[in-house]
């Protein structure tokens, strides 16, 4: 079962939020003032880039001080009417049962009308009348349909974390999920989110899905001009298309590398198009789409790059048949790059290898790398005695006795062989 | 302690060692006696003796000191025409010192070699008939261009049959202080077919182990030693595990090196040799020629082989639903 890392590893108290210690500070301090009476400002208006926790401080506050939270967000209140339909619970202090209640209002970026007519005006109005604090979450708090909102609202701004604060909580997901991560790693990985917590907490999962190791060269390789959310669009018109045009679209809109994209679409056909006969068909797309890849390094023609595209966007979004649509399927990377990463280093010692035995028993290091090694793996990890002897003949160095025992304790047990 | 691997320690030095492929021994044995080879051909599969019967040969020729007279090249590592051009020729045409006027040049895998540098060398090989005997060691003769063939004597080298690769099994495990249990030969046979290579290895790898060696032993050996687990990736492919199964094949390719080749001539083998309807057979066939085409082509490896695991999860499907 999928859970996103985002809800599963969200803050639950106000001492988990990454950063902001000032902003959170200031909002507890005004929450807290409602209990000497009705505060000069009845609105609290929390602005900042996405991502940065405020309304995770918000639930996390009212969570700290069992107050009821009545949390509405932009679908709830674009109209004015919508906004009076819930503006009379901001009219209490207390609930029925006698606990205290904090109204939020999400995403307000989202409501409709200017500063005195329409959304904004009713917003203001339920604000006036308030008897409990209500909290405004917006990213643009200087927009002008704002402009009178504001004069009712104490502001408090939210700013990014530090590379460093968004790694520590990165970090602290790992230690949980169990996840041996490298330090490096997490960094870059908060780095290239542009300090955005909740998109380098997505990007973790999608690097580590399924795996308990994230090393430094598994982020690496996301190029900073690739960048996800404008691949993530291209993907999400690829695999949403109805028509050839619309899927052809897709990497007209984009500057992206087409090999690059190519990795993404075959990486995530098979999670989204989860019906055989729809998977067989795009795959089949995939395979054509390379098949020109092939003829063009083969011709030097680059014109055949319009069948690659053919086939790689249409050809996939025209697959879509009978796969049941199943609500959100996260997009992930391509890992095909990772292996390449991860694994370059055994290929090159693999052919290190096989060129000594090649030496030694009159085979190409080709059929030494497929035939042989395999074995002189099984004898390095089961028998020191016999692995020193034959490291010994071959003239392996040490490097290659770690690659062929799989281990370092293993490794060192034959090289003691060696010496005595 | 010496240790070797055993098919090198065990590998006959002569001629007279040489148990298996009778015929081709005695006609070598009777061009040593004529102190005269003409250029040949050793066809033949994996792990049936090729390489070890030139070497073989090469030493009864010149005795104890036979390295001085020989070079051996392999063309999956040099294929290149340059190849044959530079060093090739500089070895060929210079004259042996001593009884035998001519030196020996072993060109093993030679079926990898490309046209071009076949045809350059079919040039030198006439050329230089007297300074140097061709032995063209492959797996099919059939990729050595004609005008070659024409000019060499063909042997054909077929695989152990089981009694022969016992005998020559039953002397390393008696040196070796081996225990293998009856069960375990015929192991060693069903996973190695004939090639005796290929059994060698496998025995010395059990034998690491510290055991008497039966039937699981030898299988897991194999198993452990066989990165390609085809027939795994191809059952998690038709029980609808697309993922996983391609997985595997990125396992497979970029782990252990293995070629989409290597891999697609295993998955035609399974599919004749699986329990699927046969004229499901007759169909994946189809679409693993096609594949394979495309691959000869120039097209990536891991997308046309997951174009072919798509098409078994469809067939497993299929399958599922006519019952």
């Amino acid at each position: 079962m999928y859970a996103a890392w985002t809800v599963k590893h969200k803050p639950q108290t106000l001492s988990e939020i990454v950063g902001n210690k000032e902003a959170i500070q200031k909002l507890t301090n005004w929450i807290e003032s409602w209990n000497k009476g009705i505060p000069k400002k009845r609105a609290a208006l929390l602005y900042g880039p996405p991502g940065i926790g405020k309304t995770v401080s918000v639930e996390a506050l009212a969570n700290d001080l069992k107050m009821e939270l009545v949390e509405k967000n932009a679908s709830d209140y674009r109209t004015a009417d919508a906004v009076k339909r819930f503006a009379g619970l901001a009219s209490q202090y207390s609930t029925l049962f006698g606990g205290k209640r904090l109204i939020l209002l999400d995403e307000l970026d989202g409501i409709t009308g200017t500063s005195d007519r329409g959304g904004v005006r009713a917003v203001i109005e339920t604000i006036k009348n308030a008897r409990c604090p209500v909290v405004l979450i917006a990213n643009n708090a200087y927009d002008p349909k704002f402009s009178n909102l504001r004069s009712y609202c104490l502001l408090i701004e939210f700013k990014k974390p530090t590379v460093l604060q968004v790694a520590r909580h990165l970090k602290n997901i790992c230690v949980i999920e169990e996840i041996e991560a490298d330090e490096r790693a997490l960094k870059l990985i908060a780095e290239r989110s542009g300090r955005d917590v909740r998109s380098a907490v997505n990007d973790l999962q999608a690097l580590t899905q399924g795996r308990r190791q994230l090393t430094y060269e598994d982020v690496a390789w996301l190029a900073k001009r690739d960048r996800k959310d404008v691949i993530f669009k291209v993907l999400n018109t690829i695999f949403r298309a109805r028509s050839c045009l619309e899927a052809k679209s897709a990497i007209d809109a984009a500057d992206v590398d087409p090999d690059m994209l190519f990795q993404w679409i075959y990486e995530n056909v098979p999670h989204q198009l989860t019906d055989a006969k729809d998977l067989v068909m795009a795959m089949e797309a995939l395979a054509t789409a390379d098949v020109y890849r092939g003829r063009i390094r083969a011709t030097q023609n680059w014109r055949l790059l319009r069948y690659v595209f053919d086939f790689m966007t249409a050809g996939v979004a025209m697959s879509r048949q009978r796969t049941k649509p199943s609500g959100w399927v996260p997009f992930k990377f391509p890992e095909r790059l990772r292996w390449l990463g991860r694994t370059k280093r055994d290929r090159e010692m693999q052919s290190l290898i096989g060129m000594k035995v090649k030496r030694k028993m009159h085979v190409s290091s080709a059929r030494a790398v497929k035939e042989i090694l395999p074995y002189l793996r099984v004898i390095f990890e089961a028998n020191a005695e016999m692995a020193a002897g034959i490291a010994k003949w071959l003239d392996v160095d040490e490097s290659m006795i770690k690659y062929l025992a799989g281990s370092e304790g293993k490794a060192k047990v034959i090289l003691g062989n060696l010496v005595g | 302690m010496s240790y070797k691997m055993w098919t090198e320690k065990y590998r006959p030095k002569s001629l007279d060692e040489i148990m298996n492929q009778k015929e081709i021994i005695e006609r070598l044995k009777s061009f040593v006696k004529a102190k005269n080879i003409p250029h040949s051909i050793f066809a033949g599969p994996p792990g049936t003796g090729k390489t070890t019967a030139a070497l073989c040969l090469t030493h009864d020729l010149y005795g104890e000191n036979y390295r001085a007279h020989l070079k051996e090249l392999n063309a999956s590592d040099e294929r290149g025409i340059n190849v044959v051009r530079q060093t090739v020729k500089t070895f060929a045409r210079t004259r042996s010192i001593g009884e035998i006027p001519f030196k020996i040049m072993i060109l093993d895998e030679a079926d990898n070699m490309t046209r071009d540098a076949q045809q350059a060398l079919r040039r030198t090989m006439e050329r230089f008939t007297e300074t140097c005997r061709f032995i063209l060691i492959c797996n099919y003769s059939g990729k050595i261009i004609e005008p070659i063939q024409s000019r060499c004597a063909p042997f054909r080298f077929t695989y152990l049959s089981k009694e022969d690769q016992h005998t020559y099994l039953q002397k390393i495990i008696q040196k070796e202080n081996v225990k293998v249990l009856n069960e375990g030969f015929n192991a060693i046979f069903e996973v190695s077919g004939g090639d005796l290579r290929k059994a060698v290895n496998a025995l010395q790898a059990a034998a690491s182990l510290g055991r008497p060696i039966d039937t699981e032993t030898m299988y897991s050996v194999v198993g452990r030693a066989n990165p390609a687990d085809v027939q795994n990736m191809m059952l998690l492919a038709m029980k609808g595990n697309f993922v996983e199964a391609r997985n595997k094949l990125r396992e497979m390719i970029w782990k252990y090196g293995l070629t989409g080749s290597d891999i697609i001539r295993q998955i035609h083998i399974e599919i004749f040799r699986s329990s699927l309807p046969e004229r499901w057979k007759i169909k994946l066939a189809e679409a693993i020629g096609e594949i394979d085409f495309r691959l000869i082509q120039g097209s990536d490896d891991e997308v046309q082989l997951s174009a072919l695991l798509a098409r078994l999860t469809e067939a497993g499907y299929d399958m599922q639903r006519s019952g």
